[in-house]
């Protein structure tokens, strides 16, 4: 389904319940009412052609968000991005966190293979917190002053040398490890955990949530990833091109 | 059924790609990692990285690329490369895969191909004998992972175990294929659990 301005966002919502996290990020929370796309965005002073890239990249690996690309400010990227890793890092680690730790609490200190897994994970969660900073610190700065520069050098043609020397390439994001952590810490979990507990209806319960959230935070990741390689990355290397060219 | 093999798929054809994406769907043990069009940039490094254990590529998505990419490809060992060919592809194009996806052929007969090009232990294990074998490690393939959890190179696990390095990264991989697990720390994780090495051992 190709999502556009005069579609209800109920409906969409009804299609793709997905979406939920990604229009919360727009500010957008459950109970907007029977508004269309349009509508709403106009309401909360949000970009419509924008809402409407992401909506369509993320509920459809097939998008290709080719017409929109020129029409929104890169910072609405950066923005956006930035409200989906604390996202990540506020609430769906700390989600996962929390269950894992039940999970402890259920089984009893002694359970080798849990806190092996816990540990494990732990290890998972500071590699992704470098990731997410790496890209906070390095990355969206480089392209925020990118976008400024730009807007300088239309006005008295100054350019900034040091700009010149970077390039959005050299940081294209290196998402492979972590996703590979992420999908071994699921095959741990299948395989090898054991069923340790006093309360094993209770167990069961819980692991299966832990089980879900990985999946989900795992297709939450990759459809992040592709929105960086496919509206950010393109956009970027168009504005290094012009900032390069013909001074 | 302990072996997940990687697909790739390059294909510009939308109807088509569905098409290849509910049969790879359908067997079990085959996951189709990533969809390329045919027409990105540095597209052999791209498919090369995502390490894939099979490769469906349809030559019409490569254009004019294909013979470059293909010969590229061909000299990756352990990459098994499917072509998706009409019964009009000209010789010189089919004979470079080593296993055909028939256009014309009926989902059974497609069905038959894939799992056949794959490794039919990846999909069914034939009988109890291959199926222990494709899950259990071997005494050599733990030796090796109890010094792959030690973070030795794979020059170093060499070394020690007197094997060529080309020996040792055929073990890793069978290893990581038969435990569904990609990442050193991963792999730590299971031999630890494993008693196969002892906590006091890791750095």
């Amino acid at each position: 389904m190709l999502i556009v301005r005069e579609m209800k966002l109920a409906d969409v919502i009804h299609h793709d319940y997905n979406l939920v996290p990604v229009i919360n990020r727009f500010d957008i929370s459950l109970g907007f009412g029977d508004g269309t796309i349009r509508e709403i965005c106009e309401e909360r002073d949000v970009n419509v052609e924008f809402f409407l890239s992401i909506l369509n990249t993320f509920h459809d690996v097939q998008y290709f968000p080719k017409d929109y690309l020129k029409s929104f400010p890169v910072s609405l990227i950066i923005n956006y991005l930035r409200k989906a890793h604390s996202y990540y890092s506020d609430e769906k680690i700390p989600e996962i966190k929390l269950l894992i730790s039940k999970l402890i609490r259920l089984s009893g200190k002694n359970n080798k293979t849990l806190n092996l897994i816990s540990n494990f994970f732990n290890d998972y969660c500071n590699e992704f917190a470098a990731h997410l900073l790496r890209e906070e610190t390095i990355v969206y700065p480089y392209v925020l002053s990118l976008e400024k520069a730009l807007a300088e050098k239309n006005d008295n043609g100054l350019v900034d040398m040091e700009l010149m020397k970077y390039s959005i390439t050299t940081y294209e994001a290196d998402h492979e490890d972590v996703e590979e952590k992420l999908f071994d810490m699921k095959s741990l979990m299948i395989k090898y955990l054991p069923l340790e507990s006093s309360d094993n209806l209770m167990f069961e319960e819980i692991s299966y949530s832990l089980l879900r959230e990985l999946f989900v935070l795992e297709k939450e990741l990759s459809e992040h990833s592709r929105i960086e390689d496919l509206i950010l990355v393109p956009k970027v290397e168009g504005m290094e091109k012009h900032y390069k060219s013909g001074r | 059924m302990g072996a997940l093999k990687n697909i790739i798929l390059v294909e510009n054809n939308f109807l088509l790609r569905s098409g290849i994406e509910g049969l790879i769907l359908e067997l079990p043990g085959l996951l189709l990692k990533e969809v390329f069009d045919g027409k990105e940039k540095n597209l052999y490094r791209k498919l090369i990285n995502k390490k894939p254990d099979v490769i469906i590529i349809d030559p019409n998505a490569l254009g004019h690329n294909f013979i470059s990419i293909i010969s590229k490809l061909q000299e990756e060992a352990g990459i098994m490369l499917i072509g998706l060919l009409g019964s009009d592809c000209p010789e010189n194009i089919s004979s470079r895969f080593k296993n055909h996806l028939p256009l014309e052929g009926n989902k059974h007969l497609l069905l038959q191909k894939l799992r056949e090009a794959c490794g039919k232990d990846a999909v069914y294990p034939t009988n109890k004998k291959t199926q222990a074998d494709s899950r259990l490690l071997s005494a050599r393939e733990i030796d090796i992972l109890r010094e792959v959890v030690k973070g030795l190179t794979n020059q170093d696990i060499a070394d020690n175990l007197f094997l060529s390095i080309h020996t040792v990264m055929t073990h890793r991989k069978n290893i990581s294929r038969k435990l569904s697990i990609k990442t050193v720390s991963g792999l730590m994780v299971y031999a630890l659990m494993n008693n196969i090495v002892d906590i006091n051992e890791m750095g």
